[in-house]
């Protein structure tokens, strides 16, 4: 993708990043500034993999969704041999967007200005009035098919695309993160669905308040304390008896981040109030559990019912906590963010456990749940708080830094190989920032590169 | 049966819902319920199709009691909620009412409604709109709202939705 030609700003003063005198700031201009956003769209969004959706959204043949990349609508098609497919929504003829719905089943693609027709592979297979057209020579022989992206590669149900060819496979990409996606997979024997129903919101604040929010459990008891109090107030809900050897349960506390290359990164707890594994949609459906366990083994059962907040940088969060959020984000400009949010669920799941996980992400989740709403107001107080700052603040990423980093228990189950971790049995008031670090120094790399 | 003139009831009831909801008489509002309401605010499944079945599909919000309506407005009432510093100002309108006396106890009700909402820390405004299915049950000779549920139309919600809002 072309990049604006001139450097509007100095970027290598956006990330302060001198970890071993205990420094990690972000300029506030990389959230206020109109040239660092559009860097950000053509190296960041633009460049490297995005998540684009669910297999299971497109299970069958000719089964299609329109989806951003950046500035460029795409469409994500399965053809008629099951092949996946991404193309740039956009007719060969005048450039027309070529879908106007945000996704169906069709054959033929037609464009609704002069009809080109293009099949689900792509194929430009009808031009009206050919017969009669008077084209030049080259016309017979031009490749007219719609224009491909350049990487579309899956990972257990999840889509990822990428608009450069010099990006690494997506494996590449994922590295460890990888096994954190098992942990969400493996709970869906027969696949991953969304659940009918999307929220979609926009908060007047930058996308990386979002990207920041998801790996941040410093937040919580203070930006959600209206919440918890309503959580206090309710009667607990009981442990049943096949959960008791489940040591997610309230009895232990501890929390921290795992840390992936390439800016992706895990917070977890372990004991916050109202999140133990009775509070799970996993644990309802108990032909289902059982059948997760006896696949997954104990310990990484255990990670299953932690709550975890999994960021793949730069565009998905997967919260799985008193329900499962997928969540994934559009920047609109530099203070106008759009979202996404799906609640994810086992396909074949019991109806009464379906209505759990259903009720439990209503409540916390979107515009209209508790403790979203809260979250993106808070954006905005950020937003306003950055233009009135030309300073970094003191010490936004701090908490953590000062821990030594840890690869014994409870990891060892998760097999990680080129990952770091931190762990504290403080807690939720442990509230490590560290594991943000690893999504600025990704973002910042992205800008840098030409 | 006593005569009962259910458009002037559904009249009665609505005008006042959307008033106390505008002065913040968030108690008021909640007397006008049920203790088993329900209240409904469906999402969209596509372009043209809202969910229809809470139970296997997703809602904005869906409620089932006035406990937790009542949840809501303790949240409002904390202070402790970044949504409500400031409050938003509200101005709700509703209009297109059209009723169906079901029998002596019930009225089922359809209304346009829009709700004008400023921000006054941002001083940004901002319109939500749909329509309204009403069930008004009478609980001891007095007309309540056991189910409301709201229409979304503009559903890519500007960072929140609450009960004062639709």
């Amino acid at each position: 993708m072309s990049a604006p030609s001139c450097n509007p700003c100095d970027l290598d003063k956006l990330l302060d990043d001198r970890i071993n005198d205990g420094v990690f700031r972000v300029h506030p201009e990389s959230f206020t500034d109109p040239a660092v956003f559009d860097l950000e769209i053509s190296r960041v969004f633009e460049t490297t993999w995005l998540f684009l959706g669910l297999e299971s959204e497109v299970a069958n043949p000719h089964d299609y969704v329109t989806r951003k990349i950046g500035r460029r609508s795409v469409i994500l098609m399965r053809d008629g041999d099951g092949i996946l497919r991404c193309f740039f929504n956009s007719c060969r003829h005048r450039g027309t967007m070529l879908c106007p719905l945000q996704g169906g089943n069709k054959k033929l693609h037609v464009c609704r200005y002069h009809g080109w027709s293009y099949d689900s592979q792509g194929r430009n297979v009808g031009v009206t009035y050919q017969e009669h057209p008077q084209y030049p020579a080259d016309f017979a022989t031009e490749d007219r098919s719609l224009r491909e992206i350049a990487q579309l590669e899956s990972y257990r149900g999840f889509i990822f695309a990428c608009l450069s060819h010099n990006a690494p496979s997506l494996t590449e990409h994922l590295g460890d993160a990888k096994l954190m996606l098992d942990l969400v997979a493996d709970q869906a024997p027969d696949g991953l669905e969304y659940v009918p129903g999307a929220a979609t919101y926009t908060f007047d604040a930058n996308w990386k308040m979002q990207f920041e929010n998801g790996l941040d459990a410093y937040h919580f008891p203070t930006t959600h304390a209206a919440f918890v109090n309503i959580v206090k107030s309710r009667a607990p809900l009981p442990i049943p008896d096949h959960l008791s050897d489940i040591t997610s349960c309230p009895d232990s506390i501890a929390a921290g981040t795992i840390n992936f290359p390439r800016g992706h990164s895990m917070s977890w707890s372990i004991g916050a109030p109202g999140q133990g594994a009775e509070n799970r949609p996993l644990t309802r459906d108990k032909t289902l559990f059982e059948k997760v366990r006896n696949r997954v083994g104990k310990e990484r059962l255990n990670w299953m019912l932690r709550q975890r907040n999994l960021t793949i940088f730069p565009n998905l969060q997967v919260i799985d906590i008193q329900s499962m959020q997928l969540r994934t984000w559009e920047p609109l400009s530099v203070n106008k963010t759009r979202m996404t949010s799906h609640c994810l669920a086992p396909i074949g799941e019991d109806p009464r456990a379906r209505e759990f996980r259903i009720r439990q992400y209503e409540e916390f989740f979107n515009a209209g749940g508790l403790a979203t709403a809260d979250d993106n107001v808070m954006y905005e107080f950020g937003q306003a708080g950055f233009a009135s700052s030309t300073t970094a603040p003191s010490h936004p990423y701090a908490r953590g830094m000062a821990g030594p980093a840890s690869t014994s228990q409870p990891f060892a189950a998760l097999g990680l190989t080129n990952s770091t971790c931190t762990y504290s049995q403080a807690g939720l008031t442990f509230g490590d920032e560290t594991g943000i670090h690893g999504g600025y120094r990704e973002w910042h790399r992205l800008l840098m590169s030409r | 049966m006593p005569y009962i003139n259910p458009a002037s009831t559904a009249n009665d009831v609505l005008l006042r819902e959307a008033n106390h909801l505008d002065d913040r008489a968030w108690e008021q509002w909640l007397a006008l319920y049920t203790d088993d309401a329900i209240y409904w605010v469906p999402a969209w499944r596509d372009e043209d199709n809202e969910t229809a079945d809470p139970r296997s599909e997703i809602s904005q919000i869906y409620h089932t009691s006035g406990r937790e309506l009542a949840e809501r407005i303790e949240r409002v009432k904390s202070n402790k909620s970044v949504t409500t510093m400031p409050l938003p100002r509200t101005t709700h309108f509703v209009t297109n009412i059209t009723t169906d006396l079901i029998d002596d106890a019930r009225i089922d009700v359809r209304a346009n409604w829009m709700v004008q909402v400023y921000q006054p820390r941002t001083t940004k405004q901002y319109v939500n709109f749909g329509h309204y299915e009403f069930q008004l049950s009478n609980v001891n000779s007095k007309w309540l709202i056991s189910s409301k549920k709201i229409h979304l139309k503009n559903d890519l919600v500007p960072a929140l939705i609450d009960f004062y809002t639709l």
